[in-house]
């Protein structure tokens, strides 16, 4: 059961909780994976969806990026062709933008690699830049980093927290980890059992 | 060894089974991956090869290879004879036959594939072709080769449906299945024996293949 409603402005809004509290639920109802008994979500401006009038905009046309929590690499491909996967042009312009990515998440070296051949961290990069790579208007974050050490955590967040700086993309982040929250977030909103139940700044 | 029946087999086995590839992709993808209710309406008539008699199946093609029904006149009228004893009615029939045996192996490939990969796939935009194109099929592929196997090996295995719709003609419609019943009628123990000992080191050897493709499985990646 769950039971939410909030806004999100720019910037990186955390939400906070412990398991089970449905932080996954709402990253996967934003994304159009899931579908809500009631309620609207508006991105961008955009309506998306509305019980009330029958709007369901499709996930593949929504243009969130989602981060899952254990990346769901694409296994028979490359690291490039991961990034590559949902770049709707072809040619040179495909490749620069790929090269492009590789470049800013520092994971060059790995683009003819496949995932189960690069490290832990090297995998959370290639999902971000593949996440990214299509220039969503939302990006979501569902624990992404509760498998990589503090200094692997922090190089990435580093570099995440710089991409959207410059992008102006907003972001929602789940995590039980305060310190995450805090060393990415703008602002939390806590989740306890499918209710929000307070909000902070930083 | 009963040549001509020999080339007649893997000429007929060869030819369903890749029939069947084409047809059955899109038949297993509809039900791996549809939420329609009636689903299981359609899933019982492709499991009814299952658990008909053959012979059912061949009486009803019979039937509606000849001239009472539209189809079969329709048939009659352009090729000039109908389907019945023939090898394209022999083919049409082993289609059908082993239709379950091509459709099921790659359900239960494309369902197994892990849900996320489908989910990040339409994060990043891809519709439904696209997800089945580059994701769920190449993923999926040892599943399209036991497909592709069981179903030669399954018309291989053929008897009642071609005996009923083929009628048994030398060079034409007789098979290696109905050939060892006609030399055991004959009393032609020697000929049949080396047939059968043919047939059952090559179907073991088709196991084989499906198998040991299906072992390996677990060093596959995409499974749940």
């Amino acid at each position: 059961m769950l039971d939410v409603e909030f806004q999100a402005a720019s910037g990186v809004t955390v939400i906070f909780g412990p398991s089970g509290a449905g932080k996954s639920t709402i990253l996967q109802c934003l994304a159009g994976l899931l579908r809500p008994d009631s309620g609207r979500i508006s991105i961008g401006g955009e309506m998306v969806f509305d019980s009330s009038r029958k709007i369901d905009v499709p996930a593949q046309m929504r243009r969130v990026g989602y981060l899952f929590q254990d990346l769901a690499l694409f296994p028979h491909m490359t690291a490039a062709e991961n990034i590559g996967f949902g770049i709707r042009v072809n040619g040179q312009e495909k490749v620069r933008r790929v090269t492009e990515m590789l470049e800013r998440f520092h994971i060059s070296r790995v683009a003819a690699h496949r995932p189960e051949e690069i490290s832990g961290g090297e995998r959370q990069r290639v999902a971000l830049a593949r996440a990214l790579a299509v220039e969503p208007r939302l990006l979501l974050l569902d624990e992404p980093f509760s498998a990589l050490d503090d200094s692997l955590k922090r190089g990435i967040m580093a570099d995440l927290k710089q991409w959207l700086a410059s992008t102006g993309v907003p972001a929602l982040f789940v995590t039980h980890d305060r310190s995450e929250a805090e060393a990415l977030g703008q602002r939390m909103l806590l989740l306890h059992e499918g209710k929000l139940v307070g909000s902070e700044e930083f | 060894m009963n040549w001509p029946a020999f080339v007649l087999t893997v000429r007929l086995a060869s030819l369903t089974a890749f029939i069947l590839l084409l047809l059955s992709v899109p038949i297993a993808l509809w039900i791996a991956f549809s939420q329609r209710r009636w689903k299981f309406l359609a899933e019982s008539v492709i499991a009814m090869p299952l658990v008909l008699p053959p012979t059912v199946i061949g009486f009803y093609l019979l039937i509606a290879f000849g001239r009472g029904t539209a189809p079969g006149r329709w048939y009659e009228h352009v090729m000039g004879t109908t389907l019945a004893f023939t090898f394209q009615g022999l083919v049409i029939a082993s289609v059908l036959y082993s239709l379950p045996f091509a459709v099921h192996p790659m359900v239960a490939g494309f369902r197994a594939i892990d849900q996320k990969l489908i989910a990040a796939a339409r994060t990043l935009g891809a519709c439904k072709a696209k997800i089945y194109w580059r994701i769920v099929l190449p993923l999926a592929w040892p599943s399209l080769i036991t497909a592709l196997v069981l179903s030669f090996a399954h018309t291989v295995g053929e008897f009642g449906v071609v005996l009923m719709v083929g009628g048994n003609i030398p060079g034409v419609t007789r098979t290696l299945s109905i050939d060892i019943y006609d030399q055991v009628q004959a009393l032609n123990y020697g000929s049949a024996s080396q047939t059968a000992l043919v047939l059952l080191v090559f179907s073991y050897l088709l196991l084989c293949v499906v198998y040991g493709l299906n072992s390996q499985r677990a060093l596959f990646w995409g499974g749940k």
